[in-house]
């Protein structure tokens, strides 16, 4: 009530000083009245009235400071004054507020980011109870007669897979789970409404939709029965299929879909903007759901690692309880079914982390490196502001010569430090929302939810708490360095003011500080940029220049047989081959960097020692096409067929490691005790299959020809072409419809964007990083310029007297530079040191390079010394310059 | 920022008593109507620098001792009456009884038995 009462005061506060000013006018009046009744003259009585009344200034006064106006007030001068220094100074507040611009500006987009895929709920309900849940072979070199579709990634020396359909009912035994769903995805092809198209879809088990807490919003989720083999066919599609290849009709849910020849009824349609957490904020977005339906088979074989699973906690069950239910669990099975689930194990993780995944890591990196900035940007401004202060001792000690507090005073340098630090913080979300754009422009796919990254209320909080904090920060030291002005000394002194000792040590501090933290992240980058060239020189062993690569994928009602399948891309490559300009045609399972699968196998029969190569179906034309030359024995050729004896050719990677390095050629291998003996026939150069980031690994490639001897099919093509691959998309695409018009080719990328996009985060990673540090010694170099222009400045006559005396100005520049080399030397040293303490954060980011690489450290030292000692010669040689006549004037 | 700049006459922290104790018996009073009303009173006894008494008027609007209306004098002058709240009368007998307590020790001091 009280506190109301006041603010409504400061609101109406002139209105309340008029009424006391008519209040006390009255009273005078009417005490001046009855003086003149009494007999006094008017003139006197108007005198005696206020001399008895006493001082009215002094009492408005008391009651301006009762109603707390005066705090406001001198607030206000303060502010006024802060203001209109600063506009004095346009130069000045210029580059300070850029400054402080640049480095909110960046902290703000990168924290935008890390707010966007970190932070934020998954748009879910209740997403912080969602979990992923994987699978985790302990031995990866070593598990069995088991195959497993693409590795997902592997994780401190046990290699991620993904989780065995028969193993879920076991984990929601454990209790620690509402529920779990699987979902794994399942392009399909669309056929029936316009060009044949191919669609991102998603096989999921019928209770996903619930474990996700999402609905759909038309007609209804999938029933238990249906995600049965045999069961009727249906499908839920989302919002945006509706409204884009269905005409967002009111008839849509009793349509149906042709979907790989296979006619679909539509019973469910998502809400707009649902998306599934495996294509969250990408591009990419799941048209069609469909039932999983596993088959009995898949559900009694704990070997086959197949589908990712989302699971929902139950209310209170914390994700490390589960974690530790799952181990006990996972030492149970393991036990209970040694020759499948003996080396696995299942893990889990928060959703939102696991979708996360790879991208926290560096966007980790990049918000520290880019506190640093704000740190840099700080310390610049401090510097600046020191400096400044300097030239206004005068000004100050007559301030308080004149009787002002050094409160007061510090006050009123704090309050223009805010003022730049407002200034700063607008112009810096002003510039965080354009770095933004240019973030999410140059982000790698596959980054999860950067494209939404905007401003929110936690963007916004983070960016003003940051600029209060800096405002603070670099305020601080002017203003204490200001209150130990000693006016009789500072006025004793010329007008000018020279800095004092401790104001020149002070700057000297800050001016260390900012080397060694541009050193810091001039390392960093450097490790970045080592690691990234590293990548880049490594040899993939195939040559990615002039081949484009394709899906093709053939629906398996209208191939129901591997034979089918192989008869297809046969014509096919046949067609493409007469096409002009092509000069190799080959078809596998997946081209390299696509994925594919391993299998344990048997060498010559020795079933009791189990490896597991990767495997590779291809034509006879994959080798020339990819340019992987071979180096013993024979290719495959059209000879080889169903008819004839099995065969593969195996690299040289299976010889080293599965052969102890002898001759493959004429050793066999099986990938069941009673299967066909596979022989060996060639050896061929290693290739990366996973891209530059992988081992090179054991490979099998078998005959496309014998198709019993492989469970995948055939689904890449790629061409060889003698110009731009680019130019014969279309006339490839001709001959894929003029065997089959129904057939839709995707994916259709260049190798050379393929190897691209998987090095696509690191360039990111190492390309901002390299900006950050530019930005950094950018920052470093204008405080070094800005202290020894300065210090040149305060020194100007004891040059002067120098070069009076005859010394050369290359002494003159020797003694700069000097003094330069102390700032450089000392902040490279403790550069060095904070690296080698910070740059371990950096080491998940690195490839085949360690944090304490010299290389790095050398460059980095080198090259801010060059541009530090470039920056000191600047004023070093106006030192030089001076007119000794001139600089003895002054004085 | 100090208190007041009362010379002398009264005691500090009494001015409020008497203006509460003024305004307790009166009709809501305007500022020169309390500084006569005290002076007559007290037969010209108590000097008060009349001034100080604004400051102390507000002191007591802050504290809700009293409240203040707008009005005019006889001769349709604007002036602020000032009349007291519940607030302020219970603040009265709280001042009242512990002036009385003093001056009755003060008393007891000074008149030997």
């Amino acid at each position: 009530m009280k506190l109301i009462r006041r603010m409504a005061a400061l609101w109406h506060r002139n209105r309340e000083t008029r009424a006391l000013r008519e209040e006390m006018a009255l009273h005078l009046e009417l005490r001046a009245r009855k003086l003149h009744r009494a007999g006094l003259a008017p003139a006197d009585a108007g005198f005696a009235a206020r001399r008895q009344f006493g001082n009215a200034a002094i009492y408005q006064d008391q009651i301006s400071a009762l109603w707390g106006w005066t705090m406001w007030e001198r607030f206000w001068q303060d502010l006024r004054h802060g203001v209109r220094m600063l506009v004095k100074a346009p130069g000045f507040t210029a580059i300070t507020v850029l400054t402080l611009a640049l480095g909110l500006g960046i902290n703000t987009a990168i924290f935008s980011a890390v707010n966007a895929v970190m932070l934020r709920p998954l748009p879910y309900p209740q997403s912080e109870r969602l979990i992923s849940l994987w699978e985790e072979n302990t031995k990866p070199r070593d598990q069995g007669f088991s195959s497993s579709g693409t590795v997902v990634g592997s994780a401190g020396g046990s290699q991620r897979t993904t989780v065995s359909p028969a193993n879920l009912a076991d984990y929601k035994a454990t209790g620690a789970f509402e529920d779990l769903a699987a979902y794994d995805s399942a392009p399909v092809n669309l056929t029936g409404l316009g060009t044949p198209q191919r669609l991102s879809g998603e096989a999921v088990t019928w209770n996903y939709f619930s474990v996700l807490g999402v609905l759909p919003a038309e007609g209804r989720t999938f029933l238990p029965q249906e995600d049965k083999p045999g069961a009727e066919s249906v499908a839920i599609v989302s919002h945006e299929f509706w409204q884009q290849r269905l005409g967002g009709g009111a008839d849509a849910l009793s349509r149906s879909l042709l979907l790989d020849s296979k006619p679909y009824r539509i019973v469910g349609i998502m809400p707009a903007g649902f998306q599934s957490p495996s294509n969250l904020g990408l591009k990419l977005a799941t048209e069609v759901f469909l039932t999983a339906s596993y088959s009995h088979e898949l559900l009694a074989s704990r070997g086959d690692h197949e589908v990712n699973v989302v699971a929902r906690l139950k209310p209170g069950v914390s994700v490390a309880a589960a974690q530790a239910a799952l181990r006990a669990l996972s030492a149970g099975l393991a036990k209970q079914f040694p020759a499948t689930n003996g080396n696995f194990r299942a893990s889990i993780a928060l959703l939102r982390d696991d979708l996360a995944g790879s991208a926290s890591q560096s966007l980790w990196a990049l918000l520290g490196a880019s506190g640093l900035i704000v740190l840099i940007a700080c310390v610049n401004v401090a510097n600046l502001l020191m400096v400044r202060a300097a030239g206004r001792r005068h000004e100050s000690s007559v301030r308080m010569a004149l009787g002002a507090g050094r409160l007061p005073l510090m006050r009123q340098l704090m309050t223009e430090s805010l003022v730049i630090a407002a200034a700063g913080c607008l112009a810096g979300i002003a510039t965080g929302r354009l770095l933004m754009f240019g973030l999410t422009a140059l982000a790698p796919p596959g980054i999860p939810r950067i494209e939404t990254a905007g401003m929110d209320w936690r963007v916004f909080a983070v960016a003003a708490t940051l600029a209060l904090a800096t405002g603070l920060i670099f305020g601080m030291a002017p203003a204490w360095q200001a209150s130990q002005v000693n006016p009789v000394d500072a006025l004793k002194t010329a007008a000018r003011g020279t800095g004092g000792a401790s104001q020149a040590r002070w700057r000297t501090v800050l001016t260390i500080a900012e080397v060694a933290l541009s050193l810091i992240l001039l390392v960093g980058a450097g490790l970045l940029l080592r690691s990234f060239s590293t990548l880049m020189g490594v040899n993939l062993g195939f040559q990615t220049d002039r081949v484009i690569a394709m899906n093709i994928s053939l629906p398996i009602l209208r191939y129901p047989d591997a034979q089918a399948r192989l008869l297809f891309f046969q014509r096919l490559e046949e067609r493409v081959h007469a096409v002009p300009g092509v000069v190799a045609v080959g078809t596998a399972n997946r081209m390299p960097l696509r994925g594919g699968w391993s299998s344990g196998i048997a060498i010559d029969g020795k079933t009791d020692r189990i490896v597991d190569p990767d495997f590779q179906a291809v034509t006879p034309g994959y080798f020339e096409t990819l340019g992987i030359p071979l180096l013993r024995g024979r290719w495959l050729n059209a000879q080889d067929t169903a008819n004839t004896l099995p065969i593969a050719v195996v690299n040289q990677a299976f010889a080293r490691q599965l052969l102890d390095g002898a001759d493959p050629i004429g050793h066999t291998m099986q990938r069941k005790p009673r299967a066909p003996r596979i022989s060996i026939v060639g050896v061929v150069n290693d290739i990366r299959r996973g891209g530059k980031e992988e081992e090179i690994k054991p490979e099998v490639y078998l005959c496309a020809g014998q198709t019993d001897l492989y469970p995948v099919p055939l689904a890449d093509l790629a061409v060889r072409t003698a110009g731009d691959p680019r130019t014969l998309v279309n006339a490839i695409s001709r001959e894929v419809w003029a065997i089959d018009k129904d057939q839709p080719v995707t994916n259709v990328h260049t190798m050379d964007e393929i190897v691209d996009e998987a090095v696509a985060e690191r360039r990111f990673q190492t390309l901002l990083l390299l900006i950050f540090a530019s930005v950094a010694v950018a920052l470093a170099i204008v405080g070094i310029y800005g202290v020894l222009t300065y210090s040149v400045g305060q020194r100007m006559s004891e040059l002067g007297i120098r070069v009076a005396l005859g010394a050369p100005p290359r002494a003159i520049v020797g003694l700069v530079l000097r003094q330069a080399g102390v700032l450089i030397a000392a902040g490279v040293v403790l550069g060095v040191v904070g690296a080698y303490g910070l740059t371990r954060f950096l080491e998940g980011l690195l490839f085949q390079v360690k944090t304490t690489d010299w290389h790095a450290y050398a460059g980095a030292v080198g090259l801010l010394t060059v541009v530090a000692v470039i920056a000191a010669l600047i004023p070093a040689r106006r030192g030089a310059r001076v007119d000794p006549v001139v600089a003895l004037r002054q004085e | 920022m100090s208190e007041s700049k009362q010379r002398e006459g009264i005691p500090p922290g009494t001015l409020e008593m008497l203006i509460l104790k003024t305004l307790s018996r009166h009709k809501p009073m305007h500022g020169f109507e309390i500084a006569e009303f005290i002076l007559e009173t007290s037969s010209g006894v108590l000097q008060v620098e009349e001034g100080s008494l604004y400051p102390a008027l507000q002191r007591m609007l802050l504290k809700d001792w009293i409240s203040g209306d707008w009005g005019k004098t006889e001769e349709n002058r604007r002036a602020r009456y000032y009349s007291m709240t519940a607030e302020g009368r219970k603040q009265l007998a709280r001042e009242l009884d512990r002036y009385a307590r003093v001056s009755e020790a003060i008393a007891a001091i000074l008149q030997p038995a």
